[in-house]
């Protein structure tokens, strides 16, 4: 029961963890170009950068799904080898990434709308070059925002249910998470050790959305000034 | 630093209402681009420091060519070693002001200038010392322009741009910062490009002045002469004159300082409000309206000078004259006078008059004071 235990508490933190490190760059950097550019199909960008967001996440699981099976566009018979993705660690990693990289997109692009345009032409002015502008005024500038999204994407990726049943499945000691296994523990009516699961994602949700709140409170009470 | 190189601009630039097109090179140590909010002046600065791109034509600082729109050169702004100061300091809330005086330390260091040496005499210049490791966020309106100011001039520029300094700042806190631009202007050799509506401003510091209406530039020249133009008049902050002139600080009385206007045979004594901060070598601004203009000498008065000057020229303004009279001293004074008045006292060039100025009309701007100045956050 307790290595059961140990190993969904591992497996979610793990797949959420994954998830965020892959998602924090590319979506920081569409954030910032949604954000600073102008580009022909920025509104499409933005539109289906969301789409996650406002879709059944079984739907997106199961688009995933026929994207990867066999016979899909990113199969065996047509890319010559397998991926080896379905019904893994791996796959519920990819639901959790595709399910949360719209809210990092999302505060990364509000966060860099934040930062004053004209503070980086006067960094240009000073000698900073396009990249160090961005990495020494807009990124510390941007930071917080930047952290409070990331954790608000991990969150995300905590929980993710719908998307990740659909792809990677809810296999025992493989693919359940803390969101599939109270799933599991309900259904075969045992309450207590869904009590248990639901518990811990209380408190790590918690923890988690608390810090992003703390994050982004903090940044609003040293403006007003010290 | 650098030896001062000359700018050269041939841009036009379409703007939302109108065409950018000026032409003009610079020769003087300081110029002053002067003109109403609007006339495209920021713009006209910001493609010179290649802030703002699209503009064709040329601009080019000593050898340096850095816009050629038919050789398709642009030359990015981190390459043209400006100083810019804009008018909301745009200090970096993400250091201190130690680390914003030294964000351009880079560039500096890279064209070869002691940057240690350098930041402390702007430390010293700006009296910036008691600043330095304050959040930036909690400075007052002056402080952050005194930071802003000193930051453009530590990362080695060869060219300083200041884009209305004061112009976020309340009267008497930019006539408190009027001196240090004046320090600024007599100790560093860096050429010096000034955006300003205020006149007052514009004699305090320029040496040259380009006036912009609409894209265009509509006169050019010495600032007094140039500003007494009406056309030119009528684009000032408040449409009003004043006199700016240099003075020097003599005695103190019982109430009153007593200044000097011009120097050897022809200076003449000017008696001002009691000022003690300040010594040496200032500036008095005198409003063309609060100075009163008498044929015949007038009798007992309560007005503190009476001087006698020559009138020079009479100029008609929107329904006032400006009437210009030397007092002797070289220095033209303008004073303001209703249309009609030039004909009913019977004033014409040549004519001697008597100018009277009460002693609590003349300002003086100072030397810096470093009095602490009101916590004015709300400044901007």
């Amino acid at each position: 029961m307790t290595d059961d235990l140990l190993h969904v508490i591992w497996l979610t933190l793990k797949v959420a963890s994954v998830a965020t490190a892959l998602v924090v760059v590319p979506a920081t950097a569409l954030g910032y170009a949604l954000a600073r550019w102008d580009f022909r199909g920025k509104r499409l960008v933005s539109a289906l950068a969301g789409l996650p967001l406002v879709l059944p996440p079984t739907a997106v699981g199961f688009l995933l799904l026929r994207l990867l099976a066999v016979d899909g566009p990113l199969g065996r018979n047509t890319l010559g080898f397998d991926l080896g993705l379905l019904l893994t660690w791996k796959a519920a990693v990819l639901a959790a990434a595709v399910m949360s990289i719209p809210l990092v997109i999302r505060t990364a692009r509000v966060a860099f709308e934040g930062v004053e345009p004209r503070l980086e032409m006067m960094a240009r002015t000073l000698g900073y070059s396009r990249i160090e502008t961005f990495f020494r005024i807009t990124l510390p500038l941007a930071g917080r925002g930047l952290l409070a999204g990331t954790l608000l994407g991990f969150t995300r990726a905590l929980g993710e249910f719908g998307a990740t049943v659909t792809l990677a499945g809810n296999i025992p000691g493989q693919t359940q998470t803390l969101a599939s296994a109270i799933f599991s523990a309900q259904q075969v009516g045992d309450n207590s050790k869904a009590d248990l699961f639901m518990l811990i994602s209380l408190a790590v949700g918690f923890l988690a959305i608390l810090g992003a709140e703390l994050l982004s409170h903090d940044r609003r009470s040293s403006e007003s000034g010290k | 630093m650098t030896s001062p190189a000359s700018l050269t601009v041939d841009v036009r630039l379409e703007l939302d209402r109108f065409e950018l097109a000026v032409d003009f090179s610079l020769s003087q140590p300081v110029t002053g681009l002067f003109g109403a909010s609007g006339a495209g002046k920021t713009s006209l600065l910001e493609t010179i420091a290649g802030l703002r791109r699209g503009a064709s034509g040329r601009v080019q600082l000593g050898d340096d060519v850095w816009l050629d729109s038919k050789a398709k050169r642009f030359v990015p702004p981190e390459q043209r070693s400006i100083g810019y100061v804009p008018q909301d300091g745009l200090l970096f809330p993400n250091m201190d002001a130690r680390q914003n005086l030294l964000a351009g330390e880079r560039r500096a260091r890279a064209s070869g200038q002691p940057i240690q040496e350098t930041f402390e005499s702007v430390v010293e210049l700006l009296e910036l010392a008691p600043l330095l490791d304050r959040d930036v966020r909690t400075l007052s309106g002056g402080e952050r322009q005194r930071v802003a100011l000193g930051r453009a001039l530590c990362s080695g520029p060869r060219l300083l741009m200041l884009d209305e300094p004061l112009a976020s700042l309340d009267m008497p806190l930019r006539r408190r910062l009027l001196p240090f631009l004046e320090r600024v202007r007599s100790e560093l050799t860096v050429p010096m490009l000034l955006v300003s509506h205020d006149p007052t401003e514009v004699q305090a510091l320029c040496d040259d002045v380009v006036v912009l209406r609409q894209g265009r530039t509509i006169a050019r020249g010495e600032p007094r002469e140039v500003l007494r133009d009406p056309e030119v008049f009528s684009l000032a902050e408040d449409q009003s004159y004043e006199n700016v002139l240099p003075a020097h600080l003599l005695r103190r009385e019982e109430g009153t300082s007593i200044v000097r206007l011009g120097s050897g045979e022809s200076s003449i004594e000017l008696v001002i409000p009691r000022d003690d901060m300040s010594s040496g070598e200032v500036l008095i601004g005198i409003p063309a309206n609060d100075i009163l203009i008498a044929p015949d000498r007038p009798g007992r008065l309560s007005a503190r000078n009476v001087l006698p000057a020559r009138i020079i020229e009479i100029r008609p303004i929107d329904r006032r004259a400006l009437v210009t009279a030397d007092l002797g001293t070289g220095i033209p004074l303008a004073v303001e006078v209703t249309e009609t008045t030039p004909a009913e006292l019977g004033l014409k060039p040549g004519l001697d008059v008597f100018l009277v100025i009460k002693a609590t009309s003349c300002r003086l701007y100072g030397e810096g004071d470093s009095s602490p100045e009101p916590n004015d956050y709300s400044a901007s």
